[in-house]
């Protein structure tokens, strides 16, 4: 029993000091990158970069507030030189905190249109998502859709399912109406679109999409980049809604279809700035931009590189016309409106 | 007395105040945030959502607690009391639900009853509709009764194995009905385990986060996750722990006034009541719903999760996934031992009948149990980067180059708050083992002249075996499965199944999740098998003292 005691202690106190892990090396220049970004797309992209540059990337993952939190404890010290999220609003976040430095790069302004970058060069985006009007072309015609607000009719009441108010996608659409009508006029739409949900706000994107096919509801506000992803799922079954139901792009006559951006900052106190940069520019190259595209059902940000077929077979779309920083600014806000009209 | 605690110095109380002072400083760095002024987002939550929040825990955790006491004493007394058709591989594998975490439970049993799910195709085929709305507080509670119930059915099962047969059969010879002579003699006598293990259900509960927040039910540990993803306010996020704190203190003392001055501590000398065998219809109804228990616990999510490592092994099954569960196993393994022995310690030290500021210092150095993840991981958090900070002069000297945080960017940190928040289910496990060891043996080896730490390896430890293993074996458990804490502290390019698992399902791929989550289960199941399998004759009778 002692030795095994003994034993243990050892084996745990090697583990501890070396800081061993499992399937790493120890390269000579690192870039370390906080990201709230997860997919194998990304680690692919990386690793090219890798293969590239010979810099080594390390990679910190988590949710976008943990990042931001820990980034403000570690202050000067934090060893982070890029944050990456999936939200524009959250790097807006960061920006006001002071945790993200200017960059000038005459790549990334070639490759990133205006509009998905911050006009003082704090974050610049990657890739872009469009949150559309899902339907069930058994029931809704799409010449009956024309709108977000319009949604909001009695005709469909008790026809429309999203998801939650506190889920990222619906805070940002929602703060894009604060920023495009003011806040009376959101606070209204919210409210005429709880009036008409089919069901208290559940589960994820894909369960909108499914609550289609199960006859809950006849239009979802969701993410086109989940009807992609559901159109290569592993389970055959999700393939079928993705191929069932349709994908309306709405406000093409106003103000444009809302666009979110998965984006990334080069961190206030960065060690490796340089690294940092050209990191930057890799990843809005067209190779890149490239993999994003075809491998994760994201609009590109480089517009020389065009989207998935399935994408492409959508059409194209008008966005919203919106300096991108105004979803972080009325982030809160939309939360507390949300909540105030009952959005669960 | 006095002579004895100089043999090696104040061994366990110096080991105790460090323990202590580790797990406590972290956390005073946080709830310094509690006085800090009111915010928009605080009062915005406090208007709107409060009252909601504390009435939607409230109804979860009663219906939990409810239904787990009932279940877990069921089971416990049937495995226990009779003797039926597959009662020994019942009693082990009733325990096997610990092993599914809730939020791997939560998502599969949503996609089942979806419409593309198992179920609601089976029904489509056979032409019934599919009613049941898996998403909704009864979704949770059913998930959260059927995962935890364990806990009391562990408890439970281990009193009953020690109740002596005098009382029950006292109250037969009374002519009391052996109905009544349950509820009012086997029951009360109870309480402490049903007590206990109902706690440990309650916390579990009031800690999960995946299951809540995917199923959107606003209860506290997701309004504390939502004051921070969705305010950006850690102040907020943790006056409403405070809150959540202030609830399980209520609860602590609410039993505790209710207990009185009764006491529930039963020496077993006598015999212990034979198992009889069932008769009847009963013979069919009862195991038929002890299966079915762990049916909806265990069997049925882990055949689901086989259809999903069927259609997904090609692509999840890797070198990378290899590579999560030997960083899964290593680091629980690491921290599972260092939680044993620091509790073992502590326990050494609390034991000889703790009073006054000795109770208070050991019930402080297990409150990590009871506070949300989420906070445990700023605290720690911070308290290494200050650490860090502090150290930086010594990190020169020995490498110029070195960074400032060295010991935050580390293993180190995840591994010190996992032991800050299991801390108190190894040392419950290990003071339990204590008290039914007594202290005669240990004052015996003392009287003998022998040194605490000797005494501790040659008498304790062999003595208490089975309690260090029991406990070992349900750290390493709650550690596989943890959540909060391994997402936010993990350094970089770590990753553990826990965290893969969460990854994929946070990207909508449930079915992604088939291989990781089974390997996650079977880890722990063949603990629970190692623990609590059909043991060989004889084994035990050299472990338990008596």
């Amino acid at each position: 029993m002692r030795k095994l005691l003994v034993v243990a202690l050892l084996i745990t106190l090697g583990i501890l000091l070396s800081g061993c892990r499992f399937g790493s090396e120890n390269p000579e220049q690192v870039l370390t990158i906080y990201s709230e970004r997860h997919y194998d797309t990304d680690r692919d992209i990386y690793a090219l970069f890798e293969a590239e540059t010979g810099i080594k990337v390390n990679l910190v993952r988590d949710s976008a507030d943990p990042l931001i939190t820990r980034l403000q404890n570690e202050g000067a010290d934090s060893p982070a030189d890029l944050l990456i999220i999936a939200d524009v609003g959250r790097l807006h976040r960061a920006k006001t905190f002071g945790l993200l430095q200017p960059v000038a790069s005459t790549v990334l302004h070639e490759n990133i249109p205006e509009n998905y970058r911050d006009d003082e060069g704090y974050w610049f985006g990657l890739t872009r998502r469009a949150r559309v009007i899902v339907y069930h072309p058994a029931r809704v015609n799409p010449s009956e859709l024309s709108t977000y607000e319009a949604l909001t009719d009695p005709v469909w009441a008790n026809r429309v399912v999203t998801r939650t108010s506190t889920n990222i996608y619906n805070q940002s659409l929602m703060a894009s109406f604060i920023a495009l009508w003011g806040e009376e006029a959101a606070k209204d739409w919210a409210a005429g679109l709880v009036a008409n949900f089919a069901r208290n706000p559940q589960g994820n994107d894909r369960d909108q999409a499914k609550a289609l096919l199960a006859g809950v509801a006849d239009v979802a506000i969701m993410n086109t980049y989940y009807i992609g992803r559901m159109s290569v799922s592993s389970d055959p079954y999700e393939q079928e809604v993705a191929q069932t139901v349709g994908i309306f792009f709405p406000n093409q006559a106003t103000t444009g279809t809302h666009v979110n951006i998965s984006a990334a900052g080069i961190t206030q106190h960065a060690p490796n700035k340089e690294a940092a940069i050209r990191f930057l520019e890799f990843l809005v190259s067209e190779t890149a931009q490239r993999l994003y595209a075809d491998a994760n059902f994201e609009y590109p940000i480089n517009p020389a590189v065009e989207p998935h077929e399935l994408l492409t077979s959508w059409g194209a779309f008008k966005a919203q016309d919106l300096p991108l920083s105004s979803l972080g600014v009325h982030a809160t806000q939309a939360m507390t409106l949300m909540d105030e009209v009952g959005w669960e | 007395m006095k002579r004895r605690i100089n043999h090696d110095g104040p061994l366990f109380s110096l080991f105790a105040l460090i323990a202590g002072l580790a797990i406590i400083v972290p956390l005073l760095f946080i709830l310094r945030h509690l006085f800090e002024p009111s915010t928009d987002a605080w009062r915005h939550i406090r208007q709107i959502w409060l009252l909601a929040y504390i009435r939607n825990t409230s109804v979860m955790i009663f219906w939990t607690a409810f239904g787990t006491a009932l279940i877990g004493t069921y089971a416990a007394v049937l495995t226990t009391r009779y003797t039926f058709f597959g009662v020994r591989v019942l009693s082990w594998m009733l325990v096997l639900p610990l092993a599914v975490p809730a939020y791997i439970a939560g998502y599969v049993y949503a996609d089942m009853l979806s419409y593309t799910g198992t179920v609601t195709r089976f029904l489509r085929l056979v032409s019934l509709p599919q009613l049941l709305q898996p998403m909704t507080m009864a979704g949770a509670v059913f998930i959260f009764v059927f995962t935890l119930y364990p806990y009391v059915y562990l408890f439970v099962r281990a009193a009953l194995k020690r109740q002596s047969a005098a009382y029950a059969e006292s109250a037969l010879t009374l002519g009391v009905g052996p109905f009544r002579a349950f509820f009012l003699v086997v029951l009360p006598l109870l309480r402490p385990a049903l007590i206990g293990g109902v706690f440990l259900v309650v916390l579990e509960t009031l800690n999960d986060y995946g299951l809540v927040a995917y199923f959107n039910i606003r209860v506290f540990s997701f309004a504390i996750f939502n004051a921070w993803f969705s305010f950006g306010e850690v102040v907020t996020a943790i006056r409403l722990s405070a809150v959540l704190l202030i609830m399980v203190f209520v609860i602590l003392v609410l039993e505790r006034v209710l207990r009185g001055h009764r006491r529930y501590t039963v020496h077993v000398k006598g015999r212990v009541i034979a198992a009889r065998p069932l008769r009847g219809l009963a013979r069919v109804v009862h195991p038929f719903c002890l299966w079915l228990i762990l049916g909806f616990g265990f069997l049925f999510p882990t055949m689901q999760l086989m259809h999903y490592a069927v259609l997904t092994w090609r692509n999840t099954l890797n070198m990378t996934l290899f590579y999560n569960f030997m960083n899964t196993l290593t680091i629980a393994l690491g921290s599972t031992a260092l939680i044993v022995v620091i509790a073992l310690m502590l326990a050494n030290f609390g034991r000889f009948r703790p009073k006054g500021w000795k109770r208070a210092w050991l019930k402080a150095t297990t409150l990590g149990y009871a506070i949300p993840g989420a906070v445990i991981a700023i605290a720690v958090n911070l308290f290494f980067i200050t650490v860090d900070r502090q150290l930086y002069p010594l990190y020169r000297w020995l490498n110029p180059a070195s960074p400032v945080l060295v010991l935050s960017m580390s293993l180190g940190m995840l591994v010190f708050a996992y032991i800050l928040r299991f801390m108190a289910i190894g040392y419950n496990s290990i003071e339990a083992g204590y008290d039914k060891l007594g202290e005669t043996f240990t004052e015996a080896a003392y009287t003998l002249n022998h040194r605490k730490l000797s005494t501790l390896l040659k008498i304790d430890v062999p003595l208490l075996k089975s309690s260090l293993f029991a406990a070992a074996v349900i750290v390493f458990i709650d550690v596989v499965k943890e959540l909060p804490l391994t997402l936010i502290l993990r350094p970089a390019n770590y990753d553990t199944l826990a965290s893969r698992i969460y990854e994929y399902a946070s990207d909508e791929m449930i079915q992604d999740t088939g291989v990781a989550s089974l390997i996650l289960i079977m880890m722990s199941a063949l603990l629970i098998y190692a623990l609590s399998g059909p043991k060989k004759r004889g084994r035990s009778a050299h472990v338990r003292p008596y």
